[in-house]
């Protein structure tokens, strides 16, 4: 089957590249392995929210100005272009996002911390100085039984910020049954249970009776609205004290809700997506990427002019390790494991930055693949399998994946 | 030597690989409408460690399982979740199959007796008296109706009208048509028979077809899927000798004889999966070789929607179907968001599951309602009944489609055949 871009990996990265394309008029295949981290995600993305150091950056643009030469912030050709134009993407897809790449916002971790972000998703709960909160008195209102909104360390975080915080909770009877199989009372069935049952107003009426004007602000968890932000928005509305949403464990409606927003924006554009497989072996010839084959599509090539690989580092198995090596997992592309003797890949205290996040596919300054030492003249990567950043120290996963593929996009393009 | 543990590894449906990121459940379109269902990922890789102890542990909530196995499409570490789950339904499950589930499993079967009778059957399955018996004794849902018996066989047809042609072509194919194309929509087999041989292909019928056997896996009936299983093979490996692939027009046939014969009943059919290919792909696959030529009519204009079915989705082949499609100059098309409708094969049509099953495709019918599309393109001849009776939009398979716009004149001539 010929496109005129196939790319590898259907996650945030994967799908900003394709939808790019798409809108350039390209004819774009997209293969994916199943779901995403962005069910991980916290409705917000990152561009980079820490100095190396660990301290709390406020300007990212000009931070990046300073990121060390390995970072692939470094392949970008326009850092504030490609952020605004992010930006837009996502709007165009009908993801709103407040926040811009001049100044951070801080955002509530779902155990009460304030990390520094870029683009949070409208409705949640975000504070423009962490030194300052906006409001004095907040209701944390949760729902009954449920157990992915740990409220009493979301309390603690904010008491200590100087906020007052009174805990309360309230429920339907259709949430309720939810807990019939303890195991499933998960925010994004609680989504599904509000949508099919029309229960968003009566949600508001619980909240509303818990939640009076004494309060300036009522944080609830981020459980509504799994493919648009229809049902989500009207809570808020229907709320009479200012609300907003704050990120629960995973999976996370917020992140699934960008994930099927983004695929969704990518189909109507004619893009094709092919779900649930996996690419095996790429088709090599001199230093070019004629095809790629994949699990599913026995007998069938996939080919096109230009490849752009999205898979995503260690947790989406975009690379792996066995106990000598780190490797690539789709199509066996150069890895920059950073010259690194096995015995210091890891650092034995896990909450230390580890130096394997910093491995990655190896590419040269227009982001294009390595194989054995030859650069491929149309294979790019881009998002978290690039080496040369660590994004949970770094703050900078969302950053990374969204820009680096419009810059592989626009290379392509070009 | 560490590398060899780590290589060797490997656990049965790769359950040891699930990292319990709860993805699966997500997609599960039974675990949300129906609490009391454990979900994916409780039913499968987590209980498994308790049932390879104990098989106490089974649970008869299982059943539930709709076997869409769109969780094993959504998990990111290749688990086959779907699979553990039939898998211990299989092994595990004591309960003997009720009548109606007997009755519900045994398309051909059922088909047989009431083909002759269609003219009889077919008004009295939708006489509200005769529903409120099958509502009452044999718990099939009264909302249902039951896919009209066609009066003659697609076989019978096939015999009769069709088969004396087929030899003068140069090239060959098997027909796998199912128990639909032959019981209840003999067109679709027409449709396909057109569309073979205005590209130069003759089609013939195995010489013994037997139901695919899915509906007797997911209604506890292993065993006698596997004999029919079994028949098929034979079947298919003789029109396999002869050069033949082996085509059908259903993607939950394919994914059965192809998948699930070996995963979950232990057919030994590796020197046969190869050849077994859905029709739309086979001829996506010429086209594009250049081995034949689709010419479509000029005057051919449809909005069509298309539904990727749980089985397709599975596979990973519905870009075929909508590839081949979107050949035709003046078709709008539509891809929809990828959703269980609901019905999976029998299981919506039981009295128990009625109301789960339409809360289940509710996400897609608001979809196609808001599409409004001419008709909608589906690989599945169950998501056929559902949508259709749950929007009121026609509902056709790519082939047909295809079958409606060809220009048969024209594709012979392009295809030399004239
Ligand atoms: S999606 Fe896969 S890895 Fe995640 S919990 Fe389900 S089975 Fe486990
Ligand atoms: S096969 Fe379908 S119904 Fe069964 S657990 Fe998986 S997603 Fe749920």
């Amino acid at each position: 089957m010929k496109f005129d871009i196939i790319i590898i990996g259907g996650g945030l990265s994967g799908l900003t590249a394709g939808i790019a394309l798409a809108e350039a008029g390209k004819d774009v295949a997209l293969v994916s392995a199943g779901q995403s981290s962005l069910h991980f995600g916290s409705g917000s993305l990152d561009l980079l929210g820490c100095d190396e150091k660990g301290n709390d950056i406020y300007n990212p643009l000009d931070a990046i100005k300073e990121v060390n030469s390995k970072h692939p912030y470094n392949k970008l050709e326009n850092v504030s272009s490609l952020a605004g134009m992010a930006k837009q993407l996502l709007e165009r897809a009908g993801i709103a996002t407040t926040g811009n790449a001049t100044s951070n916002h801080w955002r509530i971790t779902p155990i009460g911390g304030l990390m520094p972000t870029w683009l949070s998703m409208e409705g949640m709960a975000t504070v423009e100085d962490p030194n300052q909160m906006p409001w004095r008195k907040v209701a944390l209102v949760n729902i009954v039984n449920y157990l992915d909104f740990p409220t009493k360390f979301l309390a603690a975080g904010l008491r200590d910020k100087g906020v007052e915080v009174d805990i309360k909770a309230v429920t339907l009877p259709e949430l309720q049954e939810l807990r019939k199989s303890p195991t499933e009372m998960r925010a994004t069935n609680i989504a599904k249970v509000i949508g099919n049952n029309d229960l968003t107003a009566k949600l508001a009426d619980q909240v509303n009776s818990v939640a009076g004007e004494d309060y300036d602000m009522v944080l609830l968890p981020a459980v509504l609205g799994m493919t648009n932000d229809k049902n989500s928005k009207h809570l808020l509305e229907l709320i009479k004290t200012p609300a907003q949403f704050v990120a629960t464990l995973p999976p996370s409606v917020p992140g699934v809700r960008m994930q099927t927003m983004l695929r969704r924006r990518f189909t109507a554009l004619g893009g094709t997506f092919f779900t649930g497989d996996q690419v095996t072996e790429g088709l090599f010839e001199d230093n070019i990427l004629k095809g790629v084959k994949t699990a599913k599509l026995d007998g069938t090539t996939l080919e096109s002019d230009n490849f752009i690989l999205a898979t995503g580092s260690f947790m989406s198995r975009g690379l792996r390790a066995d106990y000598n090596h780190v490797y690539e997992t789709a199509l066996g592309v150069d890895v920059d494991d950073l010259g690194l003797d096995r015995k210091t890949w890891a650092k034995i205290d896990v909450t230390d930055a580890q130096p394997y996040m910093e491995m990655g596919v190896k590419t040269d300054e227009n982001l294009r693949c390595m194989r054995n030492g030859t650069t491929i003249s149309n294979l790019y990567a881009a998002g978290s399998i690039l080496s040369g950043h660590n994004s949970i120290k770094r703050l900078d996963a969302g950053g990374v994946d969204m820009l680096t593929a419009l810059q592989a996009a626009n290379n392509i393009i070009k | 030597m560490a590398n060899e543990t780590q290589t060797q590894n490997v656990s049965v449906n790769n359950f040891e690989q699930c990292l319990k990121c709860s993805i699966c459940t997500v997609y599960c379109p039974v675990s949300a409408v129906s609490p009391e269902y454990p979900g994916p990922k409780q039913a499968g890789p987590d209980a498994e460690r308790y049932r390879l102890k104990n098989k106490e542990f089974f649970d008869d909530a299982l059943k539930m399982c709709l076997n869409c196995k769109r969780c094993e499409v959504a998990c990111p570490n290749d688990v086959h979740i779907g699979d553990i789950i039939q898998a211990a339904r299989i092994k595990y499950n004591t309960h003997r199959p009720k009548l109606r589930d007997m009755m519900l499993a045994n398309t051909d079967f059922v088909g047989t007796m009431a083909s002759p009778f269609a003219a009889i059957a077919n008004p009295i399955l939708k006489l509200k008296p005769m529903k409120a018996v099958l509502h009452g004794v044999m718990a099939i849902d009264k909302h249902r109706t039951f896919p009209d018996y066609s009066s003659r066989k697609f076989e019978s047809w096939f015999k009769k009208n069709a088969a004396s042609e087929q030899e003068k072509f140069n090239k060959h194919v098997s027909y796998f048509h199912g128990c639909y194309v032959n019981y209840n929509y003999p067109q679709l087999g027409m449709d396909f028979v057109k569309v073979m041989n205005a590209v130069g292909y003759g089609v013939h019928l195995l010489e013994k077809e037997k139901c695919c056997g899915v509906a007797l896996i997911a209604n506890g009936m292993p065993k006698q899927a596997k004999r029919q299983g079994e028949v098929n093979m034979t079947s298919m490996r003789k029109a396999i000798a002869k050069g033949h692939q082996v085509l059908t027009t259903s993607s939950t046939c394919t994914f059965t004889m192809r998948d699930e014969y070996d995963h979950l009943l232990g057919i030994d059919n590796h020197d046969v999966r190869d050849s077994i290919s859905l029709a739309t792909r086979f001829l996506f696959q010429l086209i594009e070789k250049g081995e034949i030529k689709l010419a479509f009519r000029e005057d051919y204009h449809k909005r069509v929607a298309y539904h990727s079915a749980c089985h397709m989705e599975r596979m990973g082949w519905a870009p075929y179907s909508t590839r081949l499609l979107r050949m035709i100059p003046d078709i709008d098309f539509v891809m929809l968001e990828s959703q269980c409708c609901g019905i999976s094969g029998t299981y919506g049509f039981k009295k128990e599951n009625y109301e789960r099953s339409q809360a289940i495709g509710k996400g897609l019918f608001d979809q196609i309602k808001e599409v409004t599309p001419d008709c909608v393109a589906t690989d599945c001849e169950t998501c056929k009944w559902q949508i259709e009776m749950s929007t009121g939009t026609p509902v056709m398979n790519p082939i047909s489609i295809i079958a409606e716009a060809l220009d048969v004149e024209t594709t012979r001539k392009l295809n030399k055949l004239d």
